[in-house]
Order: C-alpha cells, then sequence, then structure tokens
C-alpha cells in the first residue's frame, strides 16, 4: 500500500530489504503490480491526477530496477502480452508515451519503446521481429497524424496489419484521427489504454 | 448581409469588457509552422527569412479576410534569433527546423531536466530574469554572452517593426508580442521537466515557493513594464500544466492560484487585462476564476477543457476565447469547422465576452481552407443575420 499512497523512500526500502532476506522478487514485484492497479483505479475514479500516475510510475521504475538482479536469478517470466510504442516521425513529445509504458509493463506486458521521431519503416521492422499484440502511437504533434497513417499503410502492405491492435493516444488525438489513421483504438488517457490491452488479452 | 459597425480596437475592447460587438472578435496565435504549411514553405524557410515570412504571414492574412487581433505572429531575423527569444521564454531546450530538426518540422520542447533542485534558491535569491540571461540559457543553448546580447538589443525594433506592420492592418496586438510568456508555475515545470517537478511538488514543495514568490514580484513588475514600453493594456500568460488534468485541487491551491490572484490584481490595478491561454482541461478549475474582478481576464481554452460550461460559470464575469478544436483544423472539412464555429457564435458568444479562436495556437497541419472557414464563419454569421 506504501505505492497507492506514493510514499517513494518506503517503497523502496521495504523492496530492497525484502528482496536481501530472500523473498520471492515475483512475489514482490506482484504486490508492486497490485498498488499500480489500485493508482489506476482511483485515476479513474477521478480520486487521483495524472500527476499520481506518473509518480507511482517512476516508484514502480525504481521498484524494479532493486528488483532486476533478483528476477533475473529466477528466469524470464511470461509476458502477458507484447507491446510495441512509438512517437513518429515529426514529433518529439514523449510524455505520455513513457507514462503508458511504464503502466503497461507494470501490468506484465513486454514493451518494446522505439522513442520519439521514428519512421513508420522502423515500426514494421519491430513488428516483424516481436510479433507484438498491440503496436501504440502516441503523438502531441499534428503534423505526426500522416506518419502515423503512413505507419498504419505499411504494415498493411507488409501483410502485418491483421496480427496486432493499433492504438492511439495524444492530447490531440478525436476519433476522426483514429479514422484517419485506421487505428483500432483512441484515447487520451493513459489508464484506458491499459485497460483496452488488458480486455484485449483477456479475450474482450 | 450587414456592415460592420465597430473597428477591431472597439471590436476586442467590448468582447473583454463582457459586451457584445457587431460581431465575434477572431484572435490568432500561431508560431511558424501553420503559416509556413499554408505558404508551402519549410518552417525552416520561413524563419531564415524574417521579410520572407512576415510577407507570407499578412499574405495568409489577407486571403483568410483577415482577423482582429494577434497574438505574436512575428518571425525573427534567423533561426537562431528566433531560437534565443522562445528560450529565454520558455527556460528549456528547444530543438528547431533547420538545426537539430528537419526544415519541415515544428519546432518543439526537449522534455528534460535543465534546471536543478539547487536552482530554485538561487531564483528565489536573485530572480528569474538574472537567473535566465546569466545561467540558464548557457545550459540549453550554444550562445556566447557577446551575442546573446547582440540577439537582446536586435529583438525590440523587430518588435516594434512587428507591432507597427499590424497596426497599419487594423490588428489589435497585445504585450508580449511574441507568443510565450509563462506562468512561473509553468516555466518551472518546464525547466525540472514535468516528471522532477511533480516529485518535487509532492515531495520537497518547500523548495518551490520561495522562486515562485520571487518570480511572481518580478513578472509582475516586467509585465506593467512591458505594457508601458509598448502601449498594450493586455498581456498573455501562458500555463499548460497546472489544471485539474495534471494536479489536485490542492496543489492548485498553493502552488498556482495564489500567485495567480497576486499577477491579475496587481495588473488590473494597471488597467491591465491577462489573456491566460490554458491548455489540457480546466474543467476543475474554471469556477476559481470567479475570485478574480470582472473583466480583469480572459481564458483561451484548447478544446480540452467544455467551453460551454465554462461559459455558464462565468458569464458576464470573464471573457472567453476558443476552442476549435486542432484536429478539426487538421483533418475536418470546412463545412464541419463552420458548423462549430456556428455552435461557439451562439453558444458562448451569444451574450458577447467571446473571441472566436483556435484551441491552443493553430495546428501545424492546418488546412488553408479549414482556416479560411473560421475567419469566414466569425466574421459573416452574425452579420447575415441582421
Amino acid at each position: 500500500m506504501a505505492l497507492v499512497e506514493l510514499e517513494r523512500d518506503r517503497v523502496a526500502e521495504e523492496v530492497k530489504s525484502r528482496a536481501e532476506t530472500g523473498e520471492s522478487p515475483i512475489q514482490i514485484l506482484e504486490e508492486c503490480r497490485r498498488g499500480m492497479t489500485i493508482v489506476g483505479e482511483r485515476f479513474q475514479k477521478g480520486d487521483y491526477f495524472l500527476a499520481e500516475l506518473m509518480l507511482s510510475g517512476e516508484i514502480f521504475k525504481g521498484a524494479m530496477a532493486i528488483l532486476e538482479p533478483y528476477l533475473a536469478k529466477v528466469g524470464p517470466s511470461k509476458p502477458l502480452g507484447k507491446v510495441v510504442l512509438a512517437t513518429l516521425q515529426g514529433d518529439i513529445h514523449d510524455l505520455g508515451k513513457n507514462i503508458v509504458a511504464i503502466m503497461l509493463k507494470a501490468q506484465g506486458f513486454e514493451v518494446h519503446d522505439l522513442g520519439v521521431d521514428v519512421a513508420p519503416g522502423l515500426v514494421v521492422e519491430k513488428v516483424r521481429e516481436t510479433a507484438p499484440d498491440f503496436v501504440g502511437f502516441s503523438v502531441l504533434i499534428t503534423t505526426a497524424f500522416d506518419s502515423m497513417k503512413q505507419a498504419a499503410a505499411m504494415l498493411r502492405e507488409a501483410g502485418l496489419r491483421e496480427q496486432f491492435k493499433l492504438m492511439i493516444g495524444g492530447g490531440v488525438t478525436t476519433t476522426v484521427v483514429k479514422d484517419h489513421v485506421g487505428a483500432d483504438f483512441q484515447t487520451t488517457d493513459a489508464t484506458e489504454g491499459v485497460a483496452y490491452c488488458l480486455d484485449v488479452m483477456r479475450g474482450g | 448581409m450587414a456592415s460592420e459597425t465597430m473597428t477591431s480596437q472597439e471590436r476586442v475592447q467590448a468582447a473583454i469588457q463582457l459586451e457584445k460587438p457587431d460581431r465575434v472578435p477572431i484572435a490568432i496565435l500561431a508560431t511558424a509552422a501553420p503559416f509556413a504549411r499554408i505558404s508551402g514553405m519549410a518552417a525552416a524557410e520561413f524563419y531564415r527569412n524574417e521579410d520572407k515570412a512576415n510577407n507570407a504571414i499578412y499574405k495568409v492574412f489577407d486571403d483568410v479576410g483577415g482577423w482582429d487581433l494577434d497574438l505574436g505572429s512575428v518571425t525573427g531575423k534567423s533561426i537562431m534569433m528566433m531560437k534565443t527569444v522562445m528560450t529565454l521564454a520558455l527556460g528549456l531546450r528547444l530543438a528547431y527546423p533547420g538545426m537539430e530538426l528537419p526544415d519541415d518540422y515544428a519546432y518543439q520542447a526537449c522534455e528534460e531536466e535543465v534546471l536543478k533542485p539547487e536552482d530554485y534558491a538561487t531564483i528565489a535569491e536573485i530572480g528569474w530574469v538574472k537567473f535566465m540571461t546569466e545561467d540558464l540559457v548557457f545550459r540549453v543553448l550554444d550562445i556566447t554572452p557577446a551575442e546573446l546580447n547582440q540577439t537582446l538589443n536586435e529583438i525590440i525594433p523587430s518588435v516594434f517593426k512587428g507591432k507597427d506592420e499590424w497596426a497599419k492592418r487594423g490588428v489589435v496586438t497585445m504585450y508580449p508580442p511574441s507568443p510565450f510568456t509563462c506562468h512561473p508555475f509553468f516555466r518551472l515545470s518546464l525547466g525540472r521537466s514535468m516528471v522532477k517537478f511533480t516529485e518535487d511538488l509532492y515531495y520537497n514543495p518547500e523548495m518551490i515557493e520561495g522562486a515562485l514568490k520571487t518570480m511572481t514580484r518580478e513578472f509582475i513588475e516586467t509585465t506593467i513594464n512591458g505594457c508601458k514600453m509598448f502601449n498594450n493594456n493586455m498581456t498573455l500568460v501562458v500555463e499548460e500544466r497546472a489544471g485539474g488534468y495534471f494536479y489536485p485541487l490542492r496543489i492548485f491551491e498553493r502552488f498556482w492560484w495564489p500567485y495567480t490572484q497576486e499577477i491579475v490584481d496587481a495588473l488590473w490595478s494597471e488597467g491591465i487585462v491577462t489573456w491566460f491561454h490554458l491548455d489540457t482541461s480546466w474543467d476543475r478549475n474554471i469556477p476559481y476564476f470567479k475570485q478574480l474582478p470582472r473583466g480583469s481576464v480572459v481564458l483561451a481554452l484548447d478544446g480540452t477543457t467544455d467551453i460551454f460550461a465554462a461559459k455558464e460559470a462565468l458569464r458576464n464575469h470573464a471573457c472567453l476565447a476558443g476552442d476549435v478544436h486542432p484536429t478539426l483544423l487538421s483533418l475536418g472539412k470546412p463545412e464541419e469547422v463552420e458548423a462549430y464555429c456556428k455552435k461557439l457564435i451562439d453558444e458562448v458568444g451569444g451574450d458577447g465576452g467571446f473571441f472566436l479562436s483556435s484551441g491552443c495556437e493553430l495546428p501545424a497541419a492546418i488546412k488553408a481552407e479549414n482556416l479560411r472557414a473560421m475567419v469566414r464563419t466569425g466574421k459573416t454569421y452574425e452579420l447575415s443575420k441582421k
């Protein structure tokens, strides 16, 4: 619950001491994930704000960094799903994308973050390499609308488009942009994006 | 169709004073990218040639039918000059077309931690302007002190020239003549970066407050002096991160609202109206503005705040501006833009106190026909009904 209350230092101390005393890192990680889920629920209810989502993400990242060497010893776990994220050509903003990335990781997704100002061709390559369940484009600058549309077209031409759900997100996106790009899902809310991925993986 | 009976100046003043003008005034906030796109130029080309760029802006102005209030569509003598001006205004690292970015990109902010925690105390002690011009600018810009001085000396004549050109066209301008003067809170957030600043607010809040106090006092003083120097009675304040989309009200009430009240009260006592450029959703925060003196502010909303609800909350108390969504202007059809503008004019501008404008600044991917539709609707819709 320290994570839910955004007690940054207490989370780090507890994770460290529990890992050092031999407690299962998977169990500790699972508790952190549950905390992130509660933060997301509070956000959905309007009790928490984007600030708290960001802070919880940073705390989770810190916990993961502590747990990483312990997790490496117990071997890799099967991810819940795979996601490729990118801010495409014409746009170098990544605040929203980074929040979504950490929240997806917190839910057990394997996230391949291609960064910002990404050429559409690189997305095709990454999709071919990783066979993701989702591809997500983050956007703040309207000139990147066409880069998203181009990437979607290239993925179709490569015969890859049917293999994943395409999501777009960011303050300037609307359902009009979703239709323009040919995406399956659009949101301006990071927690909605994560909920969509979970829903799809559960067969929704 | 009835004819216009007011000048742009009269129309703008009427709207601010919450009166009903002859028709809705049209306000434009734009940096180079949308004008460059409409003019068929790369953004970098736009920045490289001041005269060519300004002529392109005035041609767009003529082609779409002209607007009443311009919030800073001026250019500099070079990319470096514009980058320096914007860096001084925003206080963070910027990437510009023709420099760090390809020629046809819009300029963009880099979300980096250029301001360190220890800088809060320095800012509290020496003020933002001194800190910015003697320290921070050299962290984020490859420029020598001599080059910085030269740029600063070139800015003011360039600004007066732009102001004169708009005045020749009957267009009202405001202080400052570049489109970004940030609220102290926003300035610190940009410099620290969103995540780091949020951590400071939650885990080390005391260190921020000293800086905010000094910056607010300084902001008031420089704005009043600037308004006198440029003979303006309206000033622009940009805030994109303090609203209810990002922070709970307890943060807003402690770190934004008192400083904002102080700014507005001080400026209003000098007869200066504050035009707030408020991005992201401010739905939760809108009722606070009722505490400010009637007619002392204009709230420009970006399409994510419910402008219709804001009108109900602030009717006959504060003027609103907005909020044709950037996506509508970029991907929509002219008839869709026209329909939304009519809705705004009827429902938000019906009893006055409203500027028709884009949500946020004109988007980089704007279509010329959509800008034309927005301006045409603003200029003709009400007059055609008289």
